[in-house]
């Protein structure tokens, strides 16, 4: 199988690309086309240990809101967005940049306590959109672009959870 | 000894209860709200009752609900933990005339020593010192002057009707104490239309050092030795540690005989905290009292092997302490790290969520204390707190290193922690020279961050590999969700809505 992987991390950002071939009980693995010594299996749920020339890696794993992975390992954090290019239907490209029509999701469970901006404003990016309270704290939900505020779902006191869709700006 | 005890609380606290009840085979009872019904206290327990919604003020703070399920289950004393009802006198009357025991102080000494200015007026009464000052607002400017040179400088002015800073003037030298004193009175007057200041001793960069105390109903009343609490973040605990690098043994005796006179005078029964600010000179000032047990307990219990919520269960149920000594010196180091959900990258916004994985630090010296498991969501409702992570050692350089060790070990995955500061103030020199004060990571978080630590070499190559294998192993059909994804299916969620939302 064969994956393009776009990596950000705190030292920048990066593109790979990583063949993974079954071969007994483990893979063959190219890295970028090189062929490299990597054992790599799934240690605990959501844990992939990868043993690289002899160092070792726990890297620990969890979906984000755009549907791209974040990695942990020791205390540094990628995010991975991985595209296989055979698949017939691509994921949406350029997933790290505010460009195009942009889906503005509640990073948190909580309580929408204020609007900022209406249907059919422009906005700045960076501008807040939507106040919501969550453990006593108010958080302001920003626009990730410039633009118009195409749809705005959410409504004063409603509870929203995780993921939910607050507005979209285009 | 008790038949059965209720725990009116939740989290890593209830959890903590839970245990030492188990531990003296005394039945116990938990309580859990709507959001609560699979947390870890009510996972471990053997009988558990629902006490309503999530929001607290309509299920962990309803007295009406916790002695009627007391009542119903059969319990005949209740542990409080801390937060929510643990200093409510109407609480502890409430299960007086349910013939329920407390196991904390009674409603009478909480009402005098909980309360700061009740609690500094009887700490004036036991000769314990405050931070010396005049209560009463001062009207000559001459008056006020000779008073504050003979309390010594630096001083502070504060408006009566203050608030914000306005109207406060730190005077550092007689020469500017007229000028101060206009200004104070001048800013009070515009800012709240009260020209009338009050002059209390400004202490520098203090510590915040408390003693625990336990005192039994047959007058028995000791002191535990110190807690070092001065790593705060906007007067928020952050670590804490026994014993503190300052105190000598002479000062611990003046603290906890301080601390034991003040718990005399207020008829003080079960486990207390009486905190004091320690300026630069080892003077020490009296703050306030916390009356029940402190979220940081286990320090102490770690360097006096002794296990507070066990004692706090046996002085309620009658029993004399099982001491002989009025003081006591702590054996090796303990530190606790309070480790929350949430974002220290972005305000330390709180930042609840589903625990997609997680590995937990064990080993020698180490401790979690704990309400929380992969795969349990948690509530936005409550506070953030995920597990005390509590470390000790021979010295304060090994408990650090074991600290430092198991922060490493410890991983948590699908939401953010605090962590990443542990590591930082773990590492700062001053932090290590012990030179700290309760203002110090407050100014240690505006100083530019040092620079990271570089990934080992490979971290990106096994990073790639890893998100491609990962990508590899995802069921199909389920795209980069994932098995262990937050989000809901819409159809259930809007299914369930349906069920739910009747009514327009």
């Amino acid at each position: 199988m064969k994956y393009e992987v776009y990596l950000e991390g705190a030292t920048g950002k990066s593109k790979h690309r990583v063949d993974l071939e079954k071969d007994g009980s483990g893979y063959k693995v190219l890295l970028d086309g090189q062929p490299v010594d990597a054992d790599v299996i799934l240690a605990a749920p959501n844990a992939v240990s990868v043993i690289l020339n002899g160092t070792a890696f726990e890297i620990h794993i969890a979906p984000t809101l755009e549907g791209h992975y974040k990695l942990q390992t020791g205390p540094h954090e990628y995010v991975a967005d991985v595209r296989d290019p055979r698949a017939w239907r691509g994921k949406k490209l350029g997933g790290m940049e505010a460009e195009g029509r942009q889906q503005i999701l509640a990073p948190m469970p909580g309580k929408v306590i204020r609007l900022l901006a209406k249907a059919g404003d422009e906005v700045e990016a960076g501008q807040g959109l939507v106040v919501i309270e969550a453990m006593k704290m108010q958080n302001e939900i920003r626009s990730p672009k410039r633009g118009r505020v195409e749809r705005l779902h959410a409504q004063e006191g409603q509870a929203v959870n995780a993921g939910d869709v607050l507005a979209w700006v285009d | 000894m008790f038949r059965k005890v209720l725990i009116a609380n939740r989290g890593e606290i209830a959890v903590r209860i839970l245990r030492a009840c188990h531990e003296m085979a005394i039945p116990a009872v938990c309580v859990y709200s709507d959001v609560d019904r699979t947390a870890l206290h009510v996972r471990l327990c053997e009988e558990a009752y629902p006490i309503g919604p999530a929001p607290s003020r309509e299920s962990y703070l309803r007295i009406d609900k916790l002695i009627d399920v007391a009542k119903r289950s059969g319990c005949d004393a209740i542990h409080p933990g801390y937060g929510f009802l643990a200093e409510n006198p109407a609480f502890v009357r409430a299960c007086v005339d349910a013939g329920i025991t407390f196991i904390g102080p009674s409603a009478e000494a909480m009402e005098t020593m909980g309360s700061k200015t009740a609690g500094k007026q009887l700490a004036r009464r036991a000769e314990v010192p405050t931070v010396p000052g005049a209560d009463v607002p001062l009207e000559d400017p001459d008056e006020a002057q000779s008073l504050a040179r003979a309390m010594g400088y630096p001083v502070m002015l504060k408006a009566v009707a203050g608030g914000g800073g306005k109207g406060m003037r730190i005077v550092t030298e007689d020469g500017a104490f007229a000028s101060a004193w206009r200004d104070a009175g001048s800013e009070a007057l515009n800012a709240f239309g009260d020209a009338r200041v009050f002059l209390e001793k400004y202490l520098e960069a203090p510590r915040h050092i408390e003693i625990q105390i336990l005192a039994d109903a047959h007058g028995r009343v000791v002191s535990l030795g110190e807690r070092e609490c001065s790593i705060q973040r906007r007067h928020q605990k952050v670590i804490e540690e026994a014993p503190s690098m300052v105190v000598t043994p002479e000062l611990r005796r003046k603290m906890g005989e301080a601390a034991v006179r003040l718990a005399r005078a207020g008829g003080y029964v079960n486990a207390g905290t009486v905190e004091f600010l320690v300026d630069a000179n080892l003077s020490f000032y009296f703050l306030e009292v916390n009356t029940r047990l402190q979220v940081e307990h286990p320090v102490t219990e770690q360097v006096t092997g002794l296990d507070l919520v066990k004692l706090q269960i046996a002085i309620a149920a009658g029993h004399r302490l099982p001491f002989a000594w009025e003081t006591i010196s702590p054996r090796g180091h303990a530190m606790e790290v309070r480790l929350y959900a949430e974002d220290p990258d972005n305000n330390f916004f709180p930042c609840p969520g589903k625990i997609v994985a997680r590995r937990i630090a064990t080993g020698p010296g180490i401790r979690l204390d704990e309400g929380v498991y992969r795969g349990w969501t948690i509530p936005i409702e409550y506070d953030p707190l995920l597990s005390k992570l509590i470390a000790w050692g021979n010295s304060r350089e090994e408990t650090i290193a074991r600290l430092r060790r198991a922060l490493d070990e410890y991983t948590i995955s699908g939401i953010r922690t605090n962590v990443s500061l542990f590591r930082r103030i773990l590492n700062e020199p001053e932090f290590l020279a012990g030179e700290i004060h309760t203002k110090w990571l407050d100014d240690l978080l505006t100083r530019p961050r040092p620079p990271a630590v570089p990934p080992r070499p490979g971290s990106e190559a096994a990073a790639a590999i890893a998100a491609a294998y990962w990508e590899s192993i995802q069921p199909a059909g389920t795209k980069s969700g994932g098995t262990e994804g937050n989000r809901a299916s819409r159809w259930k969620t809007e299914g369930r809505r349906a069920q739910v939302d009747r009514l327009p």
